[in-house]
């Protein structure tokens, strides 16, 4: 069964347009002109019940604004749109009973009060019976160790502290779904690694389905089968991680340690068969990139044979590199572009060179 | 009934998280209570310069004005969301409320519970005691059952104008300036209305009718007057529903033109 399955979906804002300098201020008074923003233009997704799917995009590509739909918070401007079973916005009250969130930048407990009270309060607001509630708490309470903190005030948490809280928040009712909106963000590496082992953990024993936002690509590479990647509103990617990187890396870096002072000209020559680029860091140390079309060995071969070599480092592409090229180029589709935009990977290190 | 009783947990929290700022209680206490009583003591001033106003007694007026201080510390208990627009749609709190499976408005209202306003209700009680005794009315079982529906309705017109007020947030960015404009003309319906122009008179009766919220359903218990708006003071909880209605649709579909704020 599907979990969450949207066709076309589109929002449109209005935004008020300001003209510049005061006449236009006392223009803008009697006569407004607004012009439609897009921020999410016909998109089309599903997902299965129990997948953790990463949502990924640049500042302002659409991503809260699809969340806030999913959630029932903003009334698409047109599309379909089911999640749980229900259309968001319009049972509103009944749909939010199964799904959890929580918006990483804006907290959901009530700030004066101790974090069990805030717990308390939402059971009722969810109507949780008493028994799974007390069970659901100790078990989270367990897992995410906030033994200690359920009786400070919200107010005196530390964002790690506060994120978990929140987490759990979320949770309490025991939803089906959960979005979760940069539940990462400013924490420390120990708290994300917790956060990410919890979440993988509910998705496994509970099936839970997930769907975060993130700019930390950690956190999907940890989490996520699936990836769906949005630009300007529009979706660019949709697919496997594995394969986001196999279509997506370039090559890979080879760096060298010579046993002797290199200069430009001597490496180029070692490969000059080839369509390969240099960097050199120092007189010892240079970095070849190769891309995936040349045969890696032949290259390896090649500069093996003709210096002497103390050491030898290979880098895969990380996914953050991946995805900056993506974000610039703003397209994960233009396969048939590929190879010019290899050609000029290449002659960008070769710039840097000369 | 799950209302109730979410109106007695938020209760709860409130006293929890205001024991900490005790002093601060006080004042507010404090300082509704001077506002009020500055314009009871205008009322006396007024009367030092003429025995009737419009045909009502010094102690008629006071008595409307008691009346009026009961559904208004009502309706600030429960809907003091003069800050709504600010707090949940220009920082986007209204996210979180949205994403709670209970009314939206409701929630709303129940996280800006201020109950120290009851203080004022009590003094207008008080008020009204005085007066009566004052009058020598008579009192029966009957005229407190009027009344709790009166000051029922009343509070519904509060309400329910303000929540269409508030509501306006969803419509427009910034409608700051119309909040003290109604403020200002709510004042008019706690004094007789027969003392202003026909125009006023007709817009506080049936356009805002502020006019229901005091004077109108106060001078149920009085002498009946020449133009006796008496007669409508039976009408008052009809139209708390009216405006109440009204003040509920603007909101629901106001929430559903709500943008959100920022990422």
């Amino acid at each position: 069964m599907l979990a969450i399955d949207v066709k076309d979906l589109r929002k449109q804002f209005k935004v008020q347009k300001n003209r510049v300098g005061l006449s236009g201020a006392f223009k803008d008074l009697f006569k407004r002109e607004y012009t439609h923003v897009t921020a999410v233009n016909d998109i089309t997704f599903q997902i299965p019940q129990g997948e953790i799917c990463g949502y990924i995009g640049e500042n302002g590509a659409g991503k809260s604004t699809t969340i806030k739909m999913l959630t029932g918070i903003l009334v698409p401007t047109s599309g379909e749109l089911n999640v749980n079973g229900y259309v968001p916005h319009r049972d509103r009250e009944k749909f939010v009973k199964g799904i959890g969130v929580v918006f990483g930048q804006r907290s959901q407990l009530w700030w004066d009060i101790g974090v069990i009270e805030s717990f308390q309060l939402l059971r009722k607001v969810y109507d949780v019976p008493l028994n799974d509630f007390n069970r659901r708490l100790d078990q989270l309470v367990e897992r995410l160790h906030l033994g200690e903190l359920l009786n400070r005030p919200v107010r005196k948490l530390s964002l790690g502290q506060r994120m978990r809280c929140e987490l759990v928040a979320s949770l309490l009712h025991n939803p089906a779904i959960v979005f979760l909106d940069e539940p990462t963000i400013g924490l420390d590496i120990v708290v994300k690694t917790e956060i990410r082992d919890f979440l993988l953990e509910m998705n496994r024993q509970e099936g839970t389905t997930i769907l975060l936002t993130t700019h930390d690509l950690q956190d999907i590479e940890a989490l996520c089968s699936r990836v769906i990647m949005l630009d300007d509103g529009s979706i660019i990617y949709d697919g496997g991680l594995e394969e986001l990187k196999t279509t997506w890396s370039k090559g890979r870096e080879i760096q060298f340690q010579f046993g002797e002072a290199m200069s430009i000209s001597r490496l180029h020559q070692l490969t000059s068969t080839m369509n390969v680029a240099w960097t050199r860091e120092n007189e010892f140390t240079a970095t070849l990139f190769v891309p995936h079309e040349v045969n890696f060995s032949e290259a390896m071969g090649l500069v093996v044979g003709g210096a002497q070599i103390r050491d030898i480092k290979i880098f895969e592409t990380n996914t953050d590199d991946i995805v900056r090229g993506i974000y610039q180029t703003g397209s994960a589709e233009v396969k048939e572009s590929e190879d010019n935009t290899q050609a000029d990977h290449v002659q960008e290190k070769e710039s840097v060179l000369s | 009934m799950r209302y109730m009783k979410l109106m007695l947990e938020y209760l709860k929290n409130y006293v929890k998280s205001r024991m900490t700022y005790r002093a601060d209680f006080w004042i507010e206490v404090i300082s509704d209570l001077l506002q009020q009583g500055m314009n009871l003591i205008f009322i006396l001033i007024v009367f030092q310069h003429t025995p009737l106003l419009g045909g009502w007694t010094q102690s008629e007026v006071i008595f409307v004005y008691g009346f009026f201080m009961v559904p208004f510390g009502v309706f600030n208990t429960f809907f003091n969301i003069w800050n709504f627009g600010e707090r949940y749609i220009v920082k986007g709190e209204m996210d979180r409320v949205l994403t709670r499976p209970a009314h939206s408005l409701y929630q709303v209202l129940l996280e800006n519970m201020d109950p120290p306003s009851l203080f004022g209700s009590i003094v207008g009680m008080i008020v009204m005691a005085v007066c009566w005794l004052e009058m020598g009315l008579t009192l029966q079982a009957i005229d407190i059952v009027v009344f709790i529906v009166l000051v029922l309705g009343a509070v519904f017109i509060y309400g329910g104008i303000y929540t269409a007020l508030s509501a306006l947030s969803f419509y427009s960015d910034s409608p700051t300036g119309i909040v003290p404009l109604m403020y200002n003309i709510q004042n008019y319906g706690r004094y007789p209305v027969n003392i202003y122009n026909k125009l006023i008179r007709f817009v506080l009766t049936w356009i805002l009718p502020f006019a229901f919220v005091g004077i109108i359903p106060a001078s149920y218990f009085l002498e009946p007057k020449e133009d006796d708006i008496s007669k409508l003071a039976l009408l008052t909880p009809v139209v708390g529903l009216v405006v109440l209605g009204i003040g509920l649709f603007i909101w629901n579909r106001g929430v559903k033109r709500y943008r959100g704020a920022g990422s």
